[in-house]
Order: structure tokens, then C-alpha cells, then sequence
């Protein structure tokens, strides 16, 4: 338990707060006008580039666990549910 | 189940967990600063009904189905209907707000560059809803 709430810390030092700071304190310069293309397409952008890695790594475990822990893998031993008729 | 552990498991966890904090930081983040109006930003009333759009500018100026505004201002469109629901969109600022009868919606914007741009309706509203078009011209600016 104290392992997962250091888990938890170091995370969050690393990336909420970080992303908390950075979103109080930016585009309250006076006169200087934001250009909404610039920010919604930068944030597309980067919600697909986070979406096709997440999908990628997620797909890619699925397959992996499905080529290494299938029966006739090399390395494949009965768990302790299955009994011992391999 | 020696030797088994969970770490793999909650690692897992904790950077989905991560990742979806990440995420919604910056789409909030994206919409604060979108949000933000400027302080001397121009009002520019909108209003949409089948099947036209009409702005009102600050002065009383009145324009039907054409738009002029000058480059490097800040306008602030309020944005309502007569009849049904429309949609205010300029695609190549990437402004898009609902026209609700009976509601003022906002948004505003900086035209960049002089230009021309189209104005649609991007909410079906009837009949020549396909036609309910106009024309953003963003001039020079004046003084």
C-alpha cells in the first residue's frame, strides 16, 4: 500500500501538477489575441498523437500476450487451475 | 500463486490514470484560453433564421449575408435565432456555436489575415438549409 501511494506521488509530481501550473498561468497577456486555429487544431494534434500510441501499445499487448501465452508456445506451462493433465 | 506479482497491474493502472489526467488538462486547458474573451473585444450581434444570417455591429451598422471586419481586432459574436436551431460556423477560423432561439451564445475571435471566408449554417434547419450561407471579408484595418 505505501508502495502504490509512492506510485501515485511520483506521478502526480510529474505530470498534474506540472499540467495545473502551465494552465494558470498561460494567455493572460493584455492585448495580445490568441488565435483559436492555432490552439484547437495544436490540441487535435495531440489528442490523436496520445490516441494512436495508447492504441498502438494496448493492441500491441493484446498481441503479444496472445502469441506468448497460447498453448503451443515453447515456453507455455499449465497454470495451477488448469491440473496437471498438459 | 509463489512468486506472482500485481506491480505490472498497477503500473498499468496508474499511467491510464495518468493519461487521462493529461488529457483532460489540456482540453480544459485548450478550452479556458479559447474562452478568454478580450476585454476590447467588438460585439457583433448574430442572428440566424431560415435561411439567412444578420450582424449588428457595435454602431448599428446592419449587414445580411455579408460580414466586415478588420484584421487584428478582437470580436466577440452573440449569437441567437429567430426561429429554429442554426449553427454559426466560420470553418477556417474554427468558429462554430449553436444559434438557439431564446438564447445568447458567445464566441469571438482574431482575424489574422485579410481575406475572404465562408459563412455557413452547420445545424440542418429546414428546406434551403444547404444555402444558408455568407461571406466573412476581413479588411485592412481603418486607423
Amino acid at each position: 500500500m505505501k508502495k502504490l501511494v509512492v506510485l501515485f506521488l511520483v506521478l502526480a509530481v510529474i505530470v498534474v501538477i506540472p499540467a495545473v501550473e502551465s494552465a494558470f498561468a498561460a494567455g493572460d497577456e493584455p492585448g495580445e489575441y490568441l488565435d483559436r486555429r492555432a490552439v484547437i487544431w495544436n490540441l487535435f494534434f495531440r489528442m490523436m498523437t496520445i490516441a494512436f500510441v495508447v492504441g498502438a501499445v494496448v493492441s500491441g499487448t493484446m498481441i503479444w500476450q496472445c502469441w506468448r501465452f497460447r498453448e503451443s508456445h515453447p515456453k507455455a506451462k499449465p497454470t495451477p487451475y488448469e491440473g496437471t493433465d498438459w | 500463486m509463489g512468486g506472482h506479482s500485481n506491480w505490472p497491474e498497477w503500473i498499468y493502472v496508474g499511467v491510464v490514470i495518468a493519461l487521462m489526467v493529461w488529457v483532460g488538462a489540456e482540453a480544459w486547458e485548450a478550452e479556458r484560453l479559447v474562452e478568454h474573451v478580450p476585454a476590447d473585444a467588438k460585439i457583433i450581434k448574430v442572428m440566424g433564421q431560415q435561411w439567412f444570417w444578420t450582424f449588428e455591429h457595435e454602431d448599428g451598422t446592419k449587414e445580411i449575408g455579408e460580414l466586415h471586419v478588420e484584421k487584428g481586432k478582437a470580436y466577440k459574436f452573440e449569437i441567437e435565432s429567430k426561429d429554429v436551431n442554426h449553427s454559426f460556423n466560420i470553418h477556417d477560423y474554427v468558429i462554430l456555436m449553436d444559434a438557439i432561439p431564446g438564447r445568447v451564445n458567445t464566441v469571438w475571435f482574431a482575424p489574422t489575415d485579410v481575406g475572404e471566408h465562408d459563412i455557413q449554417c452547420r445545424e440542418y434547419c429546414g428546406l434551403i438549409h444547404y444555402n444558408m450561407r455568407g461571406t466573412l471579408y476581413v479588411e485592412e484595418p481603418s486607423s
